[in-house]
């Protein structure tokens, strides 16, 4: 029982980051039908951000929560820029392109802050300092639970929450959907689809900087090819949720690291990731447009 | 359309022609690029065929590529078969698994199929690896292939090996062709157009991408036999997720269902890396750039298909 | 081949640049095929400033032979595909010997071109399909598998007495190698090995597999992966509160696995040949001392050191041989008996297998140190 709980804790936690990180996929096609293949990149570039801040600053002498917190900022206000910057030259030329166009500037763009991050940060395995947080970890039946998965459960949790009320609850994020069900008919209606496009690359790429600094203070360690695995992972949770579809990424994600945890737990760890991808297929075979996507027709 | 195509074709085949000339001029390691050329333009028509011409979002074709591979490392190593006579079952072998595969998923529309794409490449890697049927020689793969021999001439040297990619290189461009103008050519054209219209109008949807499917897998598996050869090693690190994401931006860069485009495009993203070289670690932050220049400036892709009559 | 750069326009300049003095001679070139960028960009990287390093000293004290040594590197990304356009190029480049690459994998598509060229190739490749041809230009300069699983397997066996052994591996050429020879030997000890399991390198998610080893009760977790998992698994053991001893192959070692691992680190138990720094021979901490001041930085990896004694080693033919003969440098070097190197003492055999390679054990400390626990260090 112990051994079960634990799964179910190991595949909650990578499933709260996989499911931040689908956020920005998820809202990006949403409105664009893009898949901005760059936003793992972006994440890590984000945790990258937080380990200059984070190590920079140590030096002066204040590390705890204060400074982890203000790394939080930095690289949510860093990737929030960027990830509109990247909108602005790689994908507003496209939009009215075949949107297989986007995609591939996405692969260039993906390549591009990959290989920067290399140049700037160099091509080694960097450590995130520790003694940043508490090192508390819980034991309970049999399992463990640390400080820092309690904090990845709850701020994915609280930070999902939020985005959901936004989109549902607000007039902007209304603008959002709108601009998501028919950009010429939300245009006509008033709404400055550009500025729901700039918004959509604030939210996506900052709730994905939290889960790229995320993943630096949990695992203590980034190095510059990361943001492919994990963008990887959670565009695949963002498809099974059924992608454009907010509650979906979030589904997905934690239904991902659940699968991930069980595969390699219960059935083989040589086999892991085929086990994962078969079930995968087998969702979108019983389900073709994701657990809670919409049968609506393509846009070509 | 007669019009356009019949010069590009005939300034093609010279062009194809002169390449042959290569050799002559090119010391070894260019010539090796020149062949590898050859092999990945082949997978990249053969993406073509699943991409530019079915539509359909397949980026997982490495699969298919590392079958045709994998066929003739085994059957060659393993079972002493002749080179040659593996190339028939690469290219029969990869088409059944790419019509089986396609099956069941052809329904799944735009990035739902990618995503399942994606899956059967990142299970065929693991399966290699895991040294499946203890035949496929797990993560170190198969070294030590032989070479093919024709009419008792061994293809060994490279200009030899060259001339034998681009032969069949010259085979795949004519199959290309004349794919444009048989019957599974059309129905894909007026499948992409409208579904339903073809629909209505007695093409077999399903049946037709399937063939697609195959026909593309059957012409990767070729090109994989030609890589083994090549390389005379064959490993799973080849055949992975970022090589299909490779093929899958070769089309698209190159111009989608345009012969002239994906060669283009095989050449930006193959041969120019390797021109790039002299910028060492700067290679792919400079390419990342490119590659958004090029879509960028040109939407369609570098060489974009003549556009049909509607 | 060397006449073709006498009256090549590079050495011409050269020669008028220099002006005077007996530099005529055109350079010995020296080949690094590496990955210099994707996944293993750091120890490619590593290799490429490694080998210049020791080209620039050497140099400086007047080259070889009288000659400058001029290295030539070529990015293989770790790929079959571009190792055998690297394999051309450098040997179209006229190198006399190469230094790689990293993966077993680049090293076995690279091998038979180099064969063919007479060009030595000596790589960190440990897989067994490198030495089954018997190339006599192929020198592998990492210690070979068959010998770190023998000591692994003798020290957790019989010095530990460890009952129950999991072994946990990734899916790459060098670590599933070890890992099948230490599950044969600790069996050949009379050990148990309770599972052998995989991890996805670079995944950084551990837990749901060490979770499934904790509920096996293991005496000891021998992972014969790379650093930057091994660290994290370690931290991941102590997390989970598993009791179980963390036994890591000579990939392990790295400054990054104590940093990664924190506090956790304390305790793991690493298996490699001694650190170049714990070396008796001045010659390995002077490189790693030089290696520091020259890029700020320490070595990678111990690969990068064990491909900097394969270009010491070629650079010593060299020397000794008075000849860039291919040859006469493969005869010398398959005959080096005792060979100073910055990882030890060794020897190649007749297949260009390393022979000799001083394995010990060391215990991480709290402070990310080393500590040697076996064999016990002996006084002086």
């Amino acid at each position: 029982m112990g051994t079960f709980i634990q799964q179910v804790i190991n595949g909650l936690t990578v499933g709260g980051i996989y499911a931040l990180i689908a956020l920005g996929y998820t809202m990006v096609y949403g409105v664009l039908r893009l898949i901005n293949f760059a936003h793992g990149d972006l994440c890590i570039l984000g945790a990258f951000v937080g380990l200059t801040m984070l190590s920079g600053a140590l030096g002066g002498g204040h590390p705890g929560p204060a400074l982890v917190l203000l790394a939080f900022v930095v690289a949510v206000i860093a990737i929030s820029v960027a990830g509109v910057a990247l909108e602005f030259v790689a994908y507003r030329p496209l939009r009215k392109a075949d949107r297989l166009a986007a995609v591939v500037s996405a692969l260039g763009a993906s390549m591009l802050i990959e290989n920067g991050i290399m140049l700037i940060w160099g091509p080694e395995v960097r450590v995130f300092p520790s003694g940043l947080l508490p090192a508390t970890t819980w034991h309970v039946a049999g399992a463990s639970i640390s400080f820092v998965e309690v904090m990845i459960i709850i701020v994915s949790v609280v930070l999902m929450a939020a985005l959901y009320g936004f989109v549902n609850h607000t007039r902007f994020g209304t603008a959002i959907r709108a601009a998501a069900i028919d950009q010429d008919a939300a245009r006509l209606m008033g709404i400055n689809v550009n500025r729901v496009i700039s918004s959509v690359f604030v939210i996506g790429p900052a709730l994905g900087a939290v889960g790229g600094l995320f993943i630096g203070l949990y695992y203590r360690e980034a190095y510059f090819t990361m943001g492919w695995t994990y963008g990887l992972n959670a565009f695949i949770a963002a498809i099974i949720g059924g992608i454009g579809n907010i509650p979906g990424a979030m589904l997905g994600g934690v239904l991902l690291g659940l699968f991930n945890a069980f595969a390699a737990g219960y059935v083989s760890s040589s086999w892991q990731n085929a086990i994962t991808f078969a079930l995968l297929i087998a969702i979108l075979l019983i389900r073709p447009s994701g657990l809670l996507g919409e049968r609506v027709a393509e846009k070509v | 359309m007669m019009r356009r195509t019949l010069p590009t074709a005939a300034i093609g085949a010279v062009l194809w022609a002169g390449c042959l000339a290569l050799p002559i001029f090119l010391d070894s390691a260019w010539i090796s690029i020149a062949a590898i050329f050859a092999i990945y333009a082949i997978v990249a028509l053969s993406q073509d065929v699943v991409l530019g011409r079915a539509g359909l979002y397949d980026m997982g074709h490495a699969v298919y590529f590392g079958i045709g591979a994998y066929a003739t490392a085994v059957l060659n190593v393993g079972f002493g078969w002749p080179i040659l006579a593996t190339l028939p079952v690469a290219i029969v072998g990869a088409a059944l698994v790419g019509a089986v595969f396609a099956a069941p998923i052809i329904r799944l529309r735009g990035d739902y199929l990618l995503v399942a794409t994606i899956g059967l490449n990142a299970i065929f890697v693991l399966a290699m690896r895991n040294d499946l049927g203890g035949l496929t020689g797990g993560s170190d793969g198969i070294p030590g292939l032989g070479v093919p021999s024709l009419f008792g001439l061994q293809i060994e040297s490279q200009s030899a090996l060259f001339w034998f990619d681009w032969v069949l290189l010259g085979v795949v461009l004519l199959v290309m062709r004349n794919l444009d103008r048989c019957e599974l050519g059309r129905a894909l054209r007026y499948l992409k157009q409208d579904q339903l219209a073809a629909s209505t109008l007695g093409v077999d949807a399903r049946r037709t991408k399937i063939l697609a499917f195959a026909l593309g897998a059957g012409l990767a598996g070729l090109a994989g036999t030609l890589f083994a050869v090549q390389i005379s090693t064959v490993s799973p690190s080849s055949f992975v997720f970022t090589e299909s994401v490779t093929l899958f931006a070769i089309v698209i860069v190159g111009g989608q269902g345009s012969i002239p485009g994906v060669l283009l495009g095989t050449a930006l993203m193959f041969v120019v890396p390797q021109i790039f070289r002299e910028f060492a670690q700067y290679r792919y932050f400079i390419f990342g750039i490119a590659m958004i220049a090029v879509m960028v400036l040109r939407p369609q892709g570098l060489w974009p298909r003549a556009r049909l009559a509607r | 081949m060397i006449k073709k750069f006498m009256i090549g326009g590079a050495s011409a300049i050269a020669i008028l640049a220099s002006g005077c003095i007996a530099q005529a001679a055109p350079p010995i070139r020296i080949g690094v095929q590496a990955p210099i960028t994707g996944t293993y960009a750091d120890e490619g990287q590593g290799i490429e400033k490694a080998v210049k390093l020791l080209a620039e000293q050497q140099n400086a004290k007047g080259g070889l032979l009288g000659r400058k040594i001029e290295i030539k590197v070529c990015d293989d990304e770790g790929k079959a595909a571009q190792a055998a356009i690297c394999a051309r190029q450098l040997a179209d480049a006229h190198v006399v010997a190469v230094v790689g690459s990293y993966t077993s994998g680049a090293a076995l598509a690279a091998q038979p071109i180099y064969a063919r060229a007479n060009i030595i190739q000596t790589s960190d490749g440990t897989s067994n399909k490198l030495i089954a041809r018997g190339y006599k230009t192929w020198f592998g300069n990492a210690a070979p598998n068959s010998a770190e699983a023998k000591f692994t397997a003798h020290y957790m066996v019989d010095v530990r007495h460890f009952k129950r052994t999991a072994v946990l591996t990734d899916h790459s050429s060098f670590a599933t190698g070890l890992a099948d020879s230490v599950v044969k030997d600790v069996k050949a000890d009379h050990g148990k090995i309770i599972d052998k399991a995989f991890i996805n390198a670079g995944s950084q998610n551990f837990t749901p597999v060490l979770t499934k080893l904790k509920s096996l009760h293991p005496d000891a977790i021998y992972f014969s992966g790379y650093y930057s998992d091994g660290g994290l698994i370690r931290a991941q053991m102590v997390q989970l509160g598993i009791k179980a001893a963390f036994v890591g192959g000579d990939a392990n070692q790295n400054v990054a696995f104590g940093k990664i691992a924190g506090a956790a680190a304390k305790g793991a138990v690493i298996i490699n040949v001694p650190a170049p720094q714990d070396l008796p021979y001045p010659v390995a901490k002077q490189f790693v001392a030089a290696y520091q001041a020259k890029y700020h930085a320490l070595p990678p990896s111990v690969f990068t050191l064990t491909n900097a004694d394969g270009m010491r080693a070629v650079m010593q033919a060299i020397e000794a041989t008075h000849s860039v003969k291919p040859a006469k440098l493969e005869n010398y070097l398959h005959h080096l008996k005792n060979f100073q190197g910055l990882t030890g003492t060794f020897a190649w055999n007749g297949r260009g297998k390393r022979i000799g390679s001083p394995f010990t054990a060391f215990e991480v400390g709290a402070d990310g140190g080393y500590t040697i626990v076996y064999p016990a260090p002996s006084a002086g």
